[in-house]
């Protein structure tokens, strides 16, 4: 097993056990600090297929400025642990039960697929995520999406307005 | 001439339309004028139409596709050959002469139910004209229809009577027993040669296997049973009599009734190649002939007796068709249209005179008083009789001539029908013109002749009775028989006839010395003491016509209602009403229990949606043990 | 393109509108203007007189069905803003943002019926999606818009993320996004027999059956219909949705090798179940809005035959009928409904004594929903089962027979309207009905009426 190997198992189990967390932990304050580590994970993954431009962005969009955000906002609100509605035990159970059955089946097909048998990823291959490839990329073969993706922006952010100003 | 014909239906569709629209606010006059004028328009065309078929031959045109499914193809077109355009002159003829009669006849009725009355009338004979006009079995089928909805709605045209009713009600569930005879007919028509043209049915006729044919004639043949009044369905018609007299002259009398003679005359192809159907036919005829006869003996209402007269002459007329003589039958339709639209027009003379009075015993010596009528309604009487010159003379002994050459037996009992035929008709006669008046004070001094608009019908009619023969005077009598040649594009050749003509002058003898004795017998019987007593013994049997409604109400309707009750006491209460509930119920539990899924939760709704993604991977994964599971369970 | 790219502009300048005036009247007319200038430039483009030309590079693919669709999308929307622009303006104080998220939203289904590739389909779905989020919250003062604002973002956040782990999927098995999957040279991962590619296409199916409200992925439709301002539920329970409908034909048109016979399974499972939960349901509710978002997933299972049919040319004939004569009768009815004064079944009471017009419209209306003949939703039906019929013969006649039972049950809680309207004593209250209102009905029930009577008008028109 090659240093690289290890790295990936140890990122994949951090973001693992970090998006669980962020669901059972009783603080939202926590939650928010433990997505950001799932955050960090993920930028980690980037920076092993060779995608460090793409890490960067993860990090300072997701984790640097959105996750603030949520902080703030947590903070501002104020809430405490006696306002989180307590869920029912049972439909917790099941959804648990479910989601394990999902993660299954998924698991079980893929693992089956031809391609993806004794690979995990593709590691240190391509240079599609370096910020020069993927820049002539977006501006060649992908403007149109991306600036169609402006509308949706747009549309975001009218909605943005619209909710949040007061009337 | 092609672009005229569809203007002949058009016009009293016109008629229909505007006097049925506008009976509130038409006046009378007008009213009369729109619905006898617009059949005046479809006679001239169909005299147009007539000479033009007699000089350039058959046409068929097309309109517009009717029904287009998959392979099956209905056209709305008409055909105007010899057969049919005979049958529009007959039809818009003497429906014309009808309609001028009866704005005299309904003259008592308030505007608005006399434009109700001359809307049917014109929608009556719209529909007579699509039914004989047709160049395809669907489309004599919407005539077909429609002619009995008419004659539903004018025999209960006076609505208030229930009795009026029920026997408006009798003839069309009669008629409607026949229709599905002819439905069953044409679809198996249309299974087996897939259409319902007459020019294609008869072309490939010959691919049908004697099953089929003799199937597909047989039960065309209960359609016409149902509509031309023969045993076992002919009970509608005598009571049918309880609508307007004129009503009785054009529908029951001269046209609609023999619309099942017209159809099986033009399915002559198919019926030439079924022996069995032939026997059947000609036997059906006969014994009609015969037994309704008999029951005209003894009625002593002024219709009724016309009515058991005219099943019994469609009963020649199919016995005609049994013995293959399909130009005797058409011809005797003709002339019977001209004598016993006369009759009738004649009968309702004498009732318009008697103020609804219609029993024979109650008149008497109306000769004096009615000269017109009598001598016009002795002139029909003397055409049906069948002694020449006059008309019926022609026709009937053209039938009772091939009846002959197939089976002698036919003949004598066909001769036997025609003496009683005379006898009764001349009994009608002699009770109601001859003798002594026998009605109240009163009434004979309101007896007066008919109206102008009534009289001059009848006249053209007693012309045409006395005249409408000569068309086919057979070879042995010096003629060509017009009518004859003019058909035989249309009618298959009928069976020789093998008798000489020694024979043929024999038999023609016989036949009217027999009816003229029986009219001589009738008249010195009747004149001086006519039957006032209800008859005894036999005679009482026949007046009251066998029993055969009788006899039908015990065997069919009263079963049919103990069927009926039964189904509607246990089987629609219990189960019918409970199974439409029980779904209705079941419907709206579960609509109580769905609803609880609905609960609002989000998390809730994602728990279904993620087991539902987990199914249809699950169902995604199995689907060939699955498939084949499902394709052996369908 | 020109209608992606004039939709977009349509919505910068109704955004812009509301600054330069605060007549709400004056917006609307702006809006109506701007679609009429859309349905212009898309008619152009339809009949190649004129159109941007853009090098996609193969990401859109533009033809004539799509066009088609796009029209009739735009036309409903037309009458759509005739019919209720007023009521578009009473929503709130932001009229003409609102007028600005339904342009997005229809460049989103511009995009949605063009897309030749996942990336854009993907695109397609958020940019018609996330201005729906934001109508259906627009009532911002009633706690029941919000909450369905709510549950439907989170919700169609659910449904994304499963859409994105399907493109992933796909993407993971042909190497690329393309709709028709061409093998790519780069990394050669095309593999006949790859169970991933497929895996992906269930849940990529899985999501727009969500996007369609097809059972059991319909859970948000009732709550959000029904809390949603009313012009907004018309909206999307209409134009919405019948573009969803064309992703899901585009989609599988091209990937038609990649379904596996258990769409034999799969398909008539999702229709039963849709068909039930719509119908049956249906008929519990006390409120015409609610009882309407329900008919409106019990109409899907019905459009979802032309996904089972495989898109034979009868299924997209009859989808393009579908389209039209549900969104069509379905904005009517919520014209009508959102001015009345109250929702429930017995606010109907005795309309038709009170506007026989409206009540006869809305008849019409009705009758063509629950299919009966000489309405368009007739021929609507009527072609959806001839599609299945025509695509799997005698095994899906017992899903037909289903199919039509259910319809059957539908004629009750259609019905319940119209026994409301004329045989109910009461005084159902309308408001603001005015002759233009009444017109832009008349042209509604007519057009029900005359493609109920020559629906080949409309399919020929297709075909040329």
């Amino acid at each position: 097993m090659s240093a690289i190997q290890i790295l990936f198992w140890f990122l994949s189990g951090l973001a693992l056990v970090s998006a669980i967390m962020v669901l059972i932990s009783k603080n939202p304050v926590h939650s928010v600090l433990w997505l950001v580590m799932v955050f960090f994970a993920i930028s980690g993954h980037y920076i092993l297929m060779n995608a460090q431009f793409l890490a960067i962005v993860n990090l300072i969009v997701y984790a640097g400025a959105i996750m603030v955000l949520f902080l703030f906002v947590i903070m501002l609100m104020n809430l405490d642990k006696t306002s989180d509605p307590q869920k029912n035990w049972w439909m917790k159970l099941a959804g648990v039960i479910s989601g394990g059955c999902l993660l299954m089946e998924m698991a079980t097909l893929v693992r089956q697929a031809a391609e993806m048998k004794e690979k995990t990823v593709m590691m240190k291959e391509g240079s599609i995520g370096l910020i020069g490839n993927l820049g002539k990329l977006l501006f060649s073969d992908y403007v149109v999406p991306f600036e169609i993706s402006s509308v949706l922006f747009l549309s975001a952010m009218v909605g943005a307005v619209v909710i949040g100003k007061k009337n | 001439m092609n672009q005229l014909v569809y203007l002949v239906p058009l016009f009293p569709l016109i008629g229909f339309l505007i006097n049925g629209l506008g009976r509130k606010s038409l006046s009378k006059s007008l009213i009369g004028v729109i619905g006898s004028g617009t059949i005046l328009a479809s006679f001239i065309v169909s005299l147009v139409l007539f000479f033009n078929v007699k000089n350039n031959g058959a046409v068929v045109v097309d309109y517009f596709n009717f029904i287009n499914i998959d392979s099956l193809k209905i056209s709305f077109a008409f055909q105007i050959d010899a057969l049919s355009s005979l049958f529009l002159l007959i039809i818009t003829g003497v429906g014309f002469l009808i309609h001028v009669y009866s704005t005299a006849y309904m003259q008592d009725e308030e505007p608005q139910h006399y434009g109700r009355y001359f809307a049917y009338l014109n929608l009556f004979v719209f529909s007579m004209l699509l039914l004989v006009m047709g160049a395809n079995y669907v489309i004599m089928f919407i005539g077909w229809e429609g002619v009995g909805l008419c004659s539903y709605l004018l025999i209960g045209f006076w609505f208030k009577n229930d009795n009026y009713n029920y026997a408006a009600k009798k003839a069309f569930v009669m008629n409607r027993i026949g229709d599905l005879g002819f439905l069953l007919a044409v679809f198996w028509l249309i299974a087996k040669l897939g259409t319902a043209n007459y020019a294609d049915v008869f072309a490939h006729a010959s691919s049908l296997t004697p099953f089929d044919v003799t199937a597909i004639t047989l039960l065309l043949f209960v359609g016409a049973m149902g509509k031309s009044a023969q045993i076992p369905l002919y009970t509608w018609l005598p009571d049918a009599m309880a609508g307007p007299t004129p009503v009785s002259a054009l529908i029951h009398a001269a046209t609609m009734v023999t619309a099942g003679i017209y159809m099986i005359a033009r399915s002559n192809v198919l019926y030439s190649m079924s022996a069995v159907t032939m026997n059947v036919v000609a036997i059906i005829g006969l014994v009609t002939a015969l037994f309704s006869a008999t029951i005209a003996l003894k009625q002593n209402d002024i219709k009724k007796v016309l009515a058991y007269s005219t099943v019994s002459q469609l009963g020649y007329m199919f016995l005609g068709l049994g013995v293959g003589a399909y130009t005797g039958a058409v011809f005797h339709v003709m002339t019977h249209a001209f004598f016993k639209a006369l009759l009738f027009l004649g009968a309702g003379s004498v009732i318009h005179a008697m103020h609804h009075e219609q029993d024979i015993r109650k008149m008497g010596g109306l000769k004096k008083h009615l000269p017109i009528t009598h001598l016009t309604f002795l002139i029909g009487c003397i055409a049906i009789s069948g002694i020449p010159p006059f008309s019926g003379f022609f026709s009937k002994d053209e039938i009772l001539a091939a009846a002959f050459a197939k089976n002698p037996v036919y003949w004598g009992l066909g001769v036997a029908g025609a003496a009683m035929t005379a006898f009764y008709m001349f009994r009608l006669y002699a009770t109601t013109f001859l003798g002594t008046f026998r009605g109240t004070h009163d009434q004979e001094h309101h007896l007066h002749e008919s109206p102008s608009a009534m009289t001059i019908p009848l006249m053209v009619l007693a012309l045409l009775s006395v005249v409408g023969g000569f068309v086919g005077v057979p070879e042995i009598l010096g003629g060509h028989h017009e009518l004859h040649g003019f058909l035989s594009s249309v009618l298959t050749t009928e069976v020789a006839h093998e008798s000489s003509k020694n024979t043929e002058y024999v038999l023609m003898g016989i036949s009217v010395a027999i009816a003229a004795i029986a009219i001589i017998f009738a008249i010195n019987k009747f004149s001086k003491k006519p039957e006032l007593q209800d008859a005894q013994g036999f005679g009482k049997v026949l007046e009251n016509k066998w029993y055969v409604d009788e006899l039908y109400d015990t065997f069919f309707v009263k079963t049919t209602l103990a069927k009926a009750k039964f189904l509607k006491d246990i089987i629609e209460k219990n189960v019918i009403d409970g199974a439409v509930n029980g779904v209705g119920k079941l419907v709206n539990y579960s609509s109580r229990q769905l609803r609880l899924i609905q609960s609002g939760q989000v998390g809730n709704y994602i728990l279904f949606m993620v087991l539902a993604i987990v199914v249809v991977i699950l169902l995604w994964v199995n689907d060939n043990h699955l498939y084949q599971y499902i394709s052996k369970l369908f | 393109m020109n209608a992606i790219i004039f939709s977009a502009l349509a919505g910068v300048v109704m955004m812009f509108s509301g600054i330069f005036t605060k007549n709400t009247s004056i917006i609307t007319n702006v809006a109506r203007v701007a679609l009429a200038v859309l349905i212009a430039v898309n008619l152009l483009d339809t009949y190649g007189g004129w159109m941007i030309a853009v090098d996609t590079k193969n990401l859109l693919s533009f033809n004539k069905f799509g066009f088609f669709f796009n029209t009739i999308l735009f036309v409903a929307t037309f009458l759509f803003f005739v019919l209720s622009g007023r009521d578009i303006e009473k929503v709130g104080s932001y009229t003409a943002e609102y007028y600005a998220l339904i342009f997005f939203s229809l460049c989103g289904i511009a995009v949605l019926t063009s897309f030749n590739n996942l990336l854009m389909m993907f695109l397609g779905v958020e940019i018609m999606s996330i201005p729906l989020y934001i109508l259906t919250g627009a009532d911002k003062k009633n706690l029941k818009s919000n909450e369905a604002s709510l549950k439907y973002f989170l919700m169609g956040s659910f449904s994304t993320g499963i859409m994105l782990m399907g493109i992933t999927l796909v993407y993971g098995a042909t190497g690329n996004f393309n709709l028709p999957p061409i093998s790519s040279a780069v990394t050669g991962a095309v593999v006949s027999d790859s169970i991933i590619g497929p895996l992906g296409l269930l849940l990529i199916f899985v999501s727009l059956c969500f996007k369609v409200s097809a059972a059991p992925f319909h859970f948000w439709t009732p709550d959000v219909y029904d809390g949603a301002p009313s012009v907004f539920t018309s909206f999307m329970a209409t134009i919405i949705k019948a573009a969803g409908f064309f992703a899901f034909i585009k989609l599988f048109e091209e990937r038609s090798s990649d379904l596996r016979v258990s769409w034999k399974i799969i398909m008539p499972v999702i229709i039963i179940a849709t068909l039930l939960a719509g119908n049956i349901t249906a008929v519990f509710q006390q409120s015409v809005k609610r009882m309407l978002a329900y008919s409106s997933i019990a109409q899907a299972g019905f459009m979802l035959f032309v996904v089972y049919a495989n898109n034979n040319s009868i299924g997209k004939e009859g989808i393009l009928l579908y389209a039209a004569a549900y969104s069509l009768a379905t904005i009517g009815i919520f014209a009508i409904l959102i001015r009345m004064k109250d929702y429930t079944f017995n606010g109907y009471n005795g309309l038709a004594k009170k506007e026989p017009f409206i009540a006869a419209v809305n008849t019409i209306l009705l009758l063509s929903l629950a299919g009966i003949p000489l309405t368009a939703g007739f021929f609507a039906k009527y072609y959806m089962l001839a599609a299945a019929i025509n695509a799997g013969g005698k095994s899906v006649l017992w899903l037909v027979v289903i199919a039509v039972l259910f319809a059957a049950v539908s004629v009750y809680y259609y019905f319940r309207v119209i026994q409301a309207m004329y045989f109910k004593e009461g005084d159902a209250e309308v408001e603001n009905v005015n002759n233009r209102f009444k017109f832009g009905l008349l042209i509604i029930a007519a057009l029900i009426i005359s493609i109920g009577i020559l629906p080949s008008v409309l399919l020929n028109w297709f075909y040329f």
